[in-house]
């Protein structure tokens, strides 16, 4: 599955990206997530449930920031699995400058979902992911611009 | 007296079902043994990636967990990798790499079965994924990621097999008036047998005596597959017993040794306890055996008038990760090449290519290491295919090409010797009964209105009973069967065979055979099978076998009794043994028929007054190596109304006519059929198996797999002709797959009749609404 968007956040460049390039910051706005280990800067371990509709897992999930160009370019690379299911993300993120202290965001994920999750949930993972994106991305955009 | 005592003919109500209606069927489930420890699989969720990393503490440090198996403890056993009946290796626990999801990658032993599983989710493994391939046509290509580094053949292409006259079927081809061609997919299904997969193994370190409770079609063939892996670690043909209780549905799904039980047999080895291991049912869909999976082209060269003259036949065989069908050593692709079907083809050509993907291994179940569904769909549908292009009726155009009556024993195109059939006869049946012409008077009225009826005939020939040794073996072991009949001295019998019965009720039927060559009522006869320690060695029951091997064993022991009886009856009657006969199943003097000897009499004498000289008892072995195999037949008629608005495919009425020889219990023959028309209906318009890219199985549980009920399962017709097989010794040819083998193209072309004037040629099974609703639409016809 492959999703994209840009979004345009009322804050300046320099703070969106230390927002979003901070693990104990940035999870704030993920769902369900349990725990953040940060390991070393570019690399860190999540515990978050997920799942569909009924079937939801935990998911052990091994985050690392695979590159980092401050403040404008991000890609990272999320790699877990929970019992019989296993999830796989590689995300990018592009970050401009826009007029009056504004900056916009490009982003584009790829995830694979395999495993009990993917067998159970294929037709309603799509709406599902589609869903829970929004509300990261609608969580970031409100908590920098307040 | 033949009713009385229930011989060959005879609906005798099933002997077994005292047990089963009273919930007393004793399963490998019901098998609790002290001290028994409980198995759990822990389960790859990636179709196809590296395993870095495999760390079973957290599951060991869970109480009750006593022991945990990865695939780097069985490399020191010799057992990491187990071979496979093709002559390919297929892992039991992976050392590096999975191949297909679902996969077993460790075990985990505990004292209870929630605590066995809470250890396989408590197992963490770090994977790498690596390219997934789930396309077999991919899997071929020359730059295709090979998928099994293990095999000195760097690329994913398994086996080339081909039969028949190549340069003589293209000449007829180039040659030909009229050809047809269809690109044919049959898809992946499972058999879905109502009780999963398991085992009870309990070594014995004292006596090194070990016995398994097995789901197992074919014990005999287990154990000695168990004394051959296994025999390094001490397990001994003669210290192993393998018994295979009641067993709820095996379709050949219960043919296969799959890793569950070779973990529970070493667990059991090596804890010193029972262990069992019962698989649950998505494990059950998702890891054992699959059906099917063959991509098909196949093209029919015919005269303008519709002889049939050359078929040639090419297909692609997804085999999975690992080739672990159960074919006969000699026919990789089964008996595929039957597909010549019930047609005199002067030329064919048959080709097939199998190849490695990410999926489960298998192709065993239903016919499916055999491959006669998939000949037989393929040359059925392709008959219409035909009939349509010059315009023929399709009842016409079998009638018109079928092998003649006269000429059988009839020698195939691919080598094959029919032997006996009359396949105008079952069709004619066929049609007087569902009222044929009526019917396309209907379709034609109908179709002026708009309305879609269908009507789709399929004119099928089976081949069962394998098999005469000089083609059949499997792992060189040959395929006869066995028999053994033992008369007590108060006319009792008991029975035992080396085939097994998974539902068919061989305990009733081959009673039966005992009856009618014994004069011995079925009630008072025994049938035993599945305990290797006391059944005489056979191959087990798949693939129809039972009847036309072991049937025929089981007749040829009785009648080695009956001439050992004749020589007691004779001394008994003082006549001399030429002069005695056995006639309205007793002995008699001939001529003088007040002057005779039951079969009751003569077993008491045999244990309190046999004649001097002759050995004591009235016991009788037969392994019996078939001379042929059988071929039984049928036409089957299907009429199907399709809903324009849902593109729901309705069956209106179904027609079955069967000819399996001598019918031994039509009651027993019609369930047989019941059964194998719902299986053929299944795959036809419900049941597949298909993956994403990713190699996610989609439909590996029954919310997503559609398998038919009541609810889906229209009434079935069911007529019989009976056509003996003249070398089998009752005449009996087998039945139990020949509905699921000849239905799917019967309900096939019936939906394709439907449209046919739509300019629809072929769709792929299984024909679901949403395929027929975007047909409809594309059509403009859609309501």
């Amino acid at each position: 599955m492959r999703f994209a968007g840009t979004l345009e956040i009322a804050a300046p460049r320099e703070r969106v990206w230390q927002f979003v390039t901070d693990p104990l910051a940035v999870s704030k706005c993920a769902p369900d997530v349990q725990s953040v280990e940060v390991i070393d800067p570019r690399h860190f371990k999540v515990v978050a449930r997920a799942g569909v509709g009924p079937i939801r897992a935990t998911f052990n999930l091994d985050v690392v920031f695979t590159e980092l160009v401050s403040p404008e370019r991000a890609i990272v690379r999320a790699r877990g699995q929970a019992p019989g299911s296993a999830v796989e993300m590689l995300s990018t993120m592009a970050l401009a400058a826009a007029p009056g202290d504004r900056t916009t965001m490009e982003w584009s994920s790829d995830v694979t979902v395999t495993g009990t999750i993917a067998q159970v949930g294929a037709r309603l993972m799509q709406g599902t992911a589609d869903k829970l994106t929004k509300q990261v991305f609608a969580c970031i955009k409100s908590t920098l611009e307040t | 007296m033949a009713v009385d005592i229930g011989g060959i003919g005879h609906s005798v109500k099933r002997k077994e079902d005292a047990r089963f209606i009273r919930g007393r069927g004793n399963y490998v489930d019901d098998k609790k043994l002290p001290g028994m420890l409980y198995l759990d699989i822990a389960r790859s969720p990636y179709a196809h990636a590296k395993i870095l990393k495999i760390d079973t503490s957290k599951a060991l440090a869970i109480p009750g967990v006593a022991a945990v198996i990865t695939g780097n403890d069985l490399v020191p056993l010799k057992l990491a990798w187990m071979p496979t009946l093709m002559g390919d290796q297929q892992m039991v626990l992976p050392t590096d790499t999975v191949m297909y999801q679902s996969q077993e990658v460790a075990a985990v032993v505990a004292t209870e079965r929630y605590i066995a599983a809470d250890g396989a989710a408590a197992i963490e493994v770090e994977y790498e994924p690596l390219p997934v391939i789930v396309d077999p046509k991919k899997a071929l290509q020359p730059d295709a990621f090979v998928l099994r580094p293990d095999r000195k053949e760097k690329s994913n292409h398994i086996w080339h097999w081909e039969t028949g006259d190549r340069a003589g079927t293209d000449e007829a081809f180039r040659k030909a008036e009229v050809t047809v061609k269809e690109e044919i997919y049959i898809p992946r299904i499972h058999v879905s047998s109502i009780e999963t997969c398991g085992i009870v193994a309990s070594f014995d370190k004292v006596e090194g005596q070990l016995t398994v409770w097995m789901t197992t079609q074919a014990p005999h063939a287990i154990r000695t597959v168990i004394a051959l892996v296994a025999g390094h670690l001490g397990l001994a043909e003669h210290k192993i017993r393998v018994i295979s209780p009641d067993i709820g549905g095996g379709f050949g799904g219960k043919v296969p040794v799959y890793p569950g039980y070779v973990l529970a047999i070493g667990a059991s080895v090596l804890t010193g306890r029972p262990v069992k291991w019962v698989e649950d049912r998505s494990e059950n869909i998702q890891a054992d055996s699959f059906a099917r999976d063959y991509h098909i082209t196949a093209e029919v060269a015919a005269k303008k008038d519709g002889t049939v003259e050359a078929l040639r036949v090419k297909t692609i065989a997804d085999h999975g990760a690992f080739d672990a069908a159960a074919n006969p050593s000699k026919f990789p692709a089964g008996l595929f090449h039957i597909i010549t079907g019930s047609y005199p083809f002067k030329k064919a050509f048959v080709e097939v290519d199998g190849a490695y993907t990410n999926k489960p291994p298998g192709g065993i179940a239903y016919r499916c290491s055999f491959r006669v569904t998939e000949a037989a769909f393929t040359i059925e549908r392709l008959m219409d295919t035909l009939a349509h292009k010059i315009g023929k009726d399709p009842a016409d155009l079998r009638l018109q090409n079928f092998i003649p009556p006269a000429a059988f024993p009839y020698q195939s195109a691919l080598g094959w010797e029919y032997d006996s059939g009359d396949y105008g006869r079952a069709l004619r049946l066929a049609m007087d009964k569902v009222d044929y012409a009526a019917l396309r008077k209907e379709q034609l009225e109908k179709r002026k209105k708009g309305e879609l009826m269908g009507i789709g005939i399929s004119s099928f020939t089976e081949i069962v009973g394998a098999g005469p040794s000089k083609h059949f073996d499997i792992l060189g072991i040959k395929m006869f069967d066995s028999c053994e009949i033992r008369v007590h001295p108060t006319g009792k019998a008991i029975v035992r065979l080396g085939v097994k019965s998974q539902g068919q009720g061989h305990e009733t039927t081959f009673g039966q055979i005992v009856a009618e060559e014994l004069g011995i009522p079925v009630a008072d006869i025994m049938v035993e099978e599945g305990d290797t320690d006391t059944a005489p060695y056979g191959l087990g029951t798949y693939a129809s076998r039972s009847t036309p091997v072991a049937g025929a064993a089981t007749a040829i022991a009785a009648r080695k009794i009956r001439e050992k009886g004749r020589l007691i009856a004779a001394h008994l009657l003082e006549a001399s043994p030429d002069d005695v006969e056995w006639k309205d199943y007793k002995y008699q003097v001939k001529g003088v028929p007040a002057k005779s000897k039951t079969m009751q009499e003569v077993a008491f004498a045999a244990y309190t007054n046999h004649p001097q000289g002759m050995e004591a008892g009235l016991e009788a072995v037969d392994y019996y190596d078939p001379p042929n195999l059988t071929y039984p037949f049928g036409s089957y008629i299907c009429v199907v109304d399709i809903d324009r608005g849902t593109g729901e495919v309705k069956i209106r009425r179904f027609v079955a006519v069967d000819d399996c020889g001598t019918v031994i219990n039509p009651m027993i023959v019609e369930g047989q059929v019941h059964g194998g028309l719902t299986m053929g209906l299944a795959p036809a318009l419900y049941e597949q198996i298909t993956y994403d890219e990713d190699g996610n199985i989609q439909g590996g549980n029954f919310m997503d797999y559609l398998l038919p009920t009541a609810m889906e399962t229209p009434n079935w017709e069911t007529e019989r002709t009976v056509t003996p097989s003249p070398h089998h010794p009752i005449g009996a040819k087998g039945i139990g797959e020949s509905a699921t083998v000849g239905a799917p193209a019967a309900i096939a072309n019936a939906v394709v009749d439907a449209l046919a004037h739509l300019g629809v040629t072929h769709i792929d099974i299984p024909i679901t609404p949403w395929k027929v609703q975007a047909i409809l639409k594309a059509k403009g016809v859609a309501e």
